[in-house]
């Protein structure tokens, strides 16, 4: 390797200022939220330490096993859901003349914040709400569990089916086509083209948008707390808004910076053991 | 190569000493503070004080509202430890206050409470609240009394009156279930803990002062009962569905539900929905539980507004603490809104709440203090929380005592 004549020796000046940076905004604050989750802190006395018995309350804490149980079904729904619709969407649409129009409707709803959207949702889904007015019943949408939660995800499917569409188009326009057309004139067609040409091919690409909905859904924070704030009592938390509601609600800044680091190793993992066997 | 390294060294030093200042404290003039608070729906009327207190004290002040509490919260505990100070921001009377006074974050008040007593605007009782360790710390941004804002025209309709007992509370709701109509408001988030003060309160105020200073147990048998009783109210169908999410001035105008209890500031909201009192709604004090009591318990609140120790301008942040005791102040704070005073020579327009006021100040009730600001706030959310899941599921009461006394336990066991 060559070094570059204009960069020379200053490259790592160059490189540096936003090293640092990120550092200090992203790691600095992950290495302090991992020493607070050792101590008993309030937000105003000094933290005092108790070594890993946050960790060992949470553990034995029941509302943890709530939250674990609805962000397992959150990442399942969000596979199911916004990624699996999304990619029906994509293959029907994909190659029809003026697919785009099928598809703008499904992008539209992606313009919206998380808090914006569970906003626009909430009317619809409360108890006096328009959905119990459309569908002549009385359902308590948003109280009962794991009900709430299942509403929700339709909610989040709302907002990001077009964008794992838009993600999947992209994917299937740019596959090279001598396969397909090969796999034709081998008389492939419909289901068996697509789940042993097509299917592998968009590989790498169905890697990114699985990647980024596992990580998306396992921090799930806005709508819950828009639609619940986690409620009623506390049957549709998710790990992340355990983590804000004990961070800032209970001003148990230690035990809520426990669920931060638990909530960071299992994203961590999650993303890591996915994208291993991907990339393999 | 040294030399560019030095004049590296040099520029980098100039950098940090432009960054740095001079390091000398030099006291802040101020002609307008900022005024942080929590009542992100108030602005309006923050913004009319501003504009007086700029005509009557040379300061204007310019409110920055928030309307989630719990970010509100994190933001002034983490401004203790920043340069974004606010000059004044408002807080929680009780454990709350404590916590921060403990921290000498709070500015001593005491001279402005005395001078503010000695002139009649501000009364001896309601230091109480004020004072920690002897000595004032802010001074009251607000104060309500909590009793039941009521939809006349339904009660005239169905030929009802303000109830004088328990027992005509009840035979009220009665009539209005027969005739199709919710009698009382209740929710599953944050205001989930109205009826169970209410109740309690009304039952046993002793019980309730000792469940709040963890001298009492949320198991107890007389908090069991309280708890029953609050469910056999919802089991009777007097309640409308938890879940609603119509704003509460919302129920009360359109008669989803007859009678909604909360403190006088929901006055403000019946002036926002141009609701006339004595008209189109009335309010009564909520009888006891137990007519055995000497005294009819009412929910008392007040809310106060502070300045910081170590306040950019802390004469100017002192001044306009004293300026908002004031009965001029108090005069436009309170009528803009609709609401009662901290102040006593306010004359309070709305006739039901100026008797209220009157009543309270002479001693006819015994004032409880609101659960949100008599209970810490780990034990708060846990029952915020429970009460939010009983509404939903009436028969998990004695889990949701057990889970917020357990959170009781944990806080107690390092703070008594």
């Amino acid at each position: 390797m060559t070094r570059s004549p204009v960069l020379g020796r200053f490259r790592h000046g160059y490189v540096a200022p936003a090293a640092i940076l990120v550092a200090v905004l992203l790691y600095a604050p992950f290495v302090w939220t991992a020493y607070l989750s050792l101590t008993r802190y309030d937000g105003l006395e000094p933290p005092a330490w108790v070594g890993l018995d946050n960790f060992v309350k949470l553990l034995g804490d029941p509302a943890l096993l709530t939250s674990v149980r609805n962000t397992l079904i959150w990442v399942a729904g969000t596979m199911v859901l916004p990624v699996g619709l999304g990619l029906l969407v994509a293959v029907l649409s994909y190659d029809l003349k003026g697919g785009v129009w099928y598809r703008v409707p499904f992008m539209l709803p992606y313009a919206l914040s998380g808090a914006g959207l569970a906003m626009v949702w909430s009317p619809v889904l409360s108890h006096d709400g328009i959905a119990n007015l459309l569908l002549g019943v009385d359902t308590a949408f948003l109280q009962e569990a794991p009900q709430n939660t299942l509403a929700m995800l339709l909610v989040w499917t709302w907002q990001q089916l077009g964008v794992n569409t838009l993600l999947f188009v992209v994917g299937l326009q740019s596959i090279p086509k001598e396969p397909i057309e090969a796999a034709r004139l081998d008389g492939a067609s419909g289901w068996r083209l697509f789940r042993h040409v097509i299917w592998p091919l968009m590989r790498p690409l169905t890697a990114v948008v699985v990647g980024l909905a596992l990580v998306a859904s396992l921090k799930t924070f806005d709508i819950v707390w828009v639609l619940t704030q986690g409620g009623p009592g506390r049957n549709s938390e998710t790990l992340a808004v355990t983590m804000y509601k004990e961070t800032f609600v209970a001003s148990k800044y230690g035990y809520g910076s426990a669920v931060a680091v638990l909530l960071t190793v299992v994203t961590g993992l999650a993303s890591y053991l996915y994208l291993r066997r991907q990339v393999r | 190569m040294y030399r560019s390294r030095l004049a590296t060294l040099g520029v980098a030093a100039l950098v940090l000493a432009a960054c740095g200042g001079n390091g000398a404290t030099t006291q802040e003039k101020k002609t307008e503070l900022t005024l942080y608070n929590d009542k992100g729906a108030w602005t309006k009327f923050f913004d009319e004080m501003g504009v007086l207190s700029k005509q009557r004290i040379g300061l204007g002040m310019k409110p920055t509202g928030y309307t989630d509490s719990a970010q509100y919260q994190a933001f002034i505990k983490a401004s203790f430890r920043t340069n974004v100070k606010p000059d004044l921001f408002t807080w929680q009377t009780g454990g709350m206050l404590e916590e921060i006074v403990k921290q000498k974050q709070v500015a001593d008040t005491t001279a402005v409470w005395q001078e503010a007593i000695k002139a009649g605007d501000l009364s001896q009782d309601l230091a109480t609240y004020y004072t920690i360790g002897g000595k004032q710390y802010c001074v009251p941004m607000n104060v309500a009394y909590w009793g039941m804002f009521y939809n006349k025209k339904l009660f005239d309709q169905h030929d009802l009156a303000p109830p004088q007992t328990w027992d005509e509370l009840i035979k009220v709701a009665d009539t209005l279930k027969q005739n199709g109509v919710k009698a009382f408001y209740h929710t599953s988030v944050l205001f989930s803990f109205v009826w169970f003060e209410q109740l309690l309160a009304g039952t046993d105020p002793d019980l309730y002062d000792r469940l709040s200073t963890g001298k009492a147990k949320y198991t107890d048998p007389g908090v069991v009962q309280v708890m029953e009783r609050w469910k056999s109210m919802i089991d009777a169908g007097y309640f409308i569905n938890p879940g609603d999410k119509t704003d509460p001035g919302d129920v009360l105008k359109n008669g989803k539900a007859a009678m909604v209890s909360f403190g006088t500031w929901f006055n403000t909201s019946m002036t926002q929905r141009d609701m006339k009192a004595g008209t189109d709604y009335g309010f009564f004090v909520i009888p006891n539980v137990n007519a055995a009591l000497p005294k009819t318990s009412m929910i008392f609140e007040s809310g106060p507004l502070c300045s910081l120790d170590k306040a950019a301008d802390p004469e100017a942040s002192m001044k306009y603490l004293k300026w908002w005791t004031s009965a001029e102040a108090q005069e436009k704070w309170a009528t803009s809104r609709g609401d009662v005073s901290a102040n006593p020579k306010v004359a309070i327009q709305d006739e039901a709440l100026g008797a209220v006021t009157k009543d309270a100040g002479s001693g006819k009730y015994r004032l409880v203090n609101r659960y949100f600001e008599a209970t810490p706030p780990p034990v708060l959310t846990a029952a915020l929380d429970g009460f939010g899941k009983f509404v939903t599921e009436p028969d998990s009461y004695k889990e949701v005592l057990e889970t917020i006394q357990k959170a009781a336990d944990e806080y107690w066991s390092t703070h008594q």
